[in-house]
């Protein structure tokens, strides 16, 4: 479970302060597929950075399945993300002289428990899951929009984390790409993954069945998605 | 992360930017390349001076006028330019009568023109007994040597070395020949053989020998000598000969106390010992200097590693978003810097090398001198030493401005 109760996080920068989150408290249960939606500014990238242990918040508290943030070093939280923590970015975040596969590969270069024998047969399986894997040694810079977010998702559910981050996953592709992407993790979820969606996009956030929407650093509500949309319903 | 990958990782670094890794390199690359020339020129040098002085005999005991400071290595007063007259003639007869001593050839040394018709040169010169040519090893490549008789009789005789015979007849041969020396005419009666530069750094064969009785007293005009040339007889251990040629020299002097000797004498063993000093010096005062080159090449390497560290911030924030600790991204930045300063310790100690070996041909095959090609394992290593510690030292910096960048911020650098 990942609880979070009064969570507060403040920016310092140059004299002036921001409270980006003013103390939040929810809970989300292993397995569940959450959409976190708000306008610019509300703070839901903050969020999802503290849940994923990206950041440290400035007051409250916040566990990921009975860790609390506060009781762990940097490396232990870096370990913990690399254990069991995926995660998608907006702009994708690839090394674009690297191929496909050395972009997959990259979580398990920081994995102990994985031996490098058995890092190959991990890659191909992710890649192959997101569909590319005819891509695999084509460079990362070279691909379309759509194929760029899918080798993200591959390399986040590489090391099969227990859940996956995506910071607004559709933000920079096109309806045929956003619908392949909202699929895959649609996919990802009914096999057993939790899934927490930063999305600013009502569309994107109704894949979800359950959305927190977040306003000005506060939570404006938490319930349930009334029409979960199928996963051919992507449509922007 | 394993340093196996650490090190895959860094290879594919230098791989996608091949041009700023050589150039990021460069620095290292002449520093290295600097060291390995000069110490391997270095020991060759050192090689070549001190063969040269193992040429001379290792039995021969060297008697210059003038008292030593008493270190070790201070030079004898004569060796400073300052005029001692106190070895004559009559240390050569006590010394003659020694036991231990097999032979004594007094020396005289000068500057003078030589000429022949229109060609002239100023060359050293030596005013030496007929003992000198079989202790020193000196022959003739034609015509003949003195004999104690040239010596005794004071015949105006000469002989010269192969570049002057050159300079002087060109192809016509020299013997029976007049040349004047210091404008007094003397008749050319052998050539010397093919020699190097000496002990004392003359050209043997841009030189003249004449007896040493013509050079005191036509010449120079002088009743002392420059230096004593004493062959150890072989029945004694040449320490003790030494211990031999101070007493009866003291004796000469009436010179009771050690400390007051107005001479000093040296073996061969000395002079290498001196000359090892010297050349030694030499090469890690070079070195030393070349060294400045491999520190501007590790403050470039920090400079590029810096810049390449602030255009990778957001692979940095990437990377620790996926699990990297502090400690795998110093890791891996560090051993980025390390692997482009071996590259650049590698391609340097080949360049050494090769330019070591042009200068061996050229010095060795092109000018005929007794050089050797001399890649010293130290030097090597050294370079290759050198070069792993500059990736440390300058690489550690960048790597730790790289390591402890939050993930947060670093994935969001703009």
């Amino acid at each position: 479970m990942l609880a979070a109760k009064n969570l507060k996080k403040k920016y310092q920068d140059d004299g002036s302060e921001t409270q980006a989150l003013c103390g939040i408290s929810f809970e989300i249960r292993k397995g569940e597929f959450v959409a976190v939606m708000g306008p610019s500014g509300s703070g839901k990238s903050t969020l999802l950075h503290l849940m994923g242990f990206l950041d440290r918040p400035t007051g409250g508290s916040y566990s990921f399945f009975g860790r609390n943030i506060d009781d762990l070093t940097d490396a232990e939280l870096a370990a913990i993300r690399n254990d069991e923590m995926g995660f998608i970015f907006q702009d994708f975040n690839l090394l674009g002289k690297s191929t496909v596969f050395e972009n997959v590969e990259l979580p398990l270069l920081y994995c102990e428990r994985t031996p490098p024998r058995k890092r190959k047969e991990a890659v191909e399986k992710a890649i192959a899951s997101v569909g590319l894997a005819e891509k695999s040694n084509v460079e990362a810079g070279k691909l379309s929009g759509g194929q760029k977010q899918r080798v993200a998702i591959a390399r986040a559910l590489v090391n099969n984390p227990n859940v996956i981050f995506a910071d607004e996953p559709t933000g920079n592709l096109d309806s045929l790409s956003g619908g392949q992407v909202m699929n895959i993790l649609r996919k990802l979820n009914d096999a057993g993954h939790t899934v927490i969606l930063v999305t600013h996009e009502t569309y994107t956030a109704e894949f979800a069945e359950r959305l927190i929407r977040l306003k000005d650093g506060r939570l404006e509500s938490d319930a349930p998605v009334k029409y979960r949309r199928g996963t051919e319903q992507f449509v922007k | 992360m394993r340093f196996h990958d650490a090190f895959k990782s860094a290879i594919k670094s230098v791989q996608h930017s091949k041009m700023r890794s050589f150039l990021t390199i460069l620095g290292i690359v002449i520093g290295v390349a600097s060291v390995i020339i000069l110490m391997s020129v270095g020991q060759s040098a050192q090689d070549y001076i001190l063969n040269q002085v193992k040429g001379v005999g290792s039995n021969l005991v060297f008697v210059i006028p003038g008292g030593t400071s008493g270190s070790k290595f201070a030079a004898p007063a004569s060796s400073r330019g300052v005029i001692i007259k106190t070895l004559t003639s009559l240390d050569v007869d006590a010394l003659k009568r020694e036991p231990t001593i097999a032979a004594v050839s007094p020396l005289v040394n000068g500057q003078a023109t030589i000429a022949y018709g229109n060609n002239n040169n100023s060359i050293p010169y030596q005013g030496v007994a007929a003992d000198f040519f079989p202790m020193r090893g000196f022959g003739v490549s034609s015509g003949r040597i003195f004999t104690s008789s040239d010596v005794g009789s004071s015949n105006r005789i000469v002989l010269i070395g192969q570049t002057v015979a050159k300079t002087l007849f060109g192809d016509v041969t020299p013997l029976g020949k007049f040349v004047r020396l210091g404008n007094i005419p003397f008749q050319v009666v052998g050539v010397l053989e093919n020699k190097g530069v000496g002990p004392g750094g003359i050209d043997q064969n841009n030189m003249a020998i004449v007896p040493i009785t013509v050079a005191q007293n036509q010449l120079l005009g002088i009743t002392y000598y420059n230096y004593l040339l004493v062959e150890a007889n072989d029945a004694y251990n040449i320490d003790f000969v030494t211990s031999r040629v101070k007493t009866v020299l003291r004796q000469n002097h009436h010179i009771t106390d050690p400390a007051k000797d107005d001479f000093t004498v040296e073996t061969q063993a000395d002079i290498l010992s001196i000359l090892g000093n010297i050349t030694s010096v030499m090469t890690i005062f070079l070195t030393a200097i070349a060294s400045i080159s491999l520190l501007v090449g590790g403050i470039g390497i920090m400079n590029i590693m810096l810049v390449s560290v602030i255009e990778r911030t957001r692979e940095i924030g990437l990377r620790k978003a996926v699990g990297a600790t502090t400690a795998d991204i110093l890791k891996q930045f560090l051993t980025e810097a390390t692997l482009l300063t071996l590259m650049g310790g590698v391609i340097g100690i080949g360049l050494g090398a090769l330019v070591t070996f042009g200068a061996y041909l050229i010095i060795a095959k092109g000018l005929a001198v007794d050089w050797t090609f001399v890649l010293p394992l130290d030097a090597v290593l050294l370079g290759a030493g050198v070069s792993i510690l500059t990736g440390i030292v300058f690489g550690f910096y960048p790597a730790r401005q790289a390591a402890k960048k939050s993930p947060i911020e670093a994935l969001h650098y703009e």
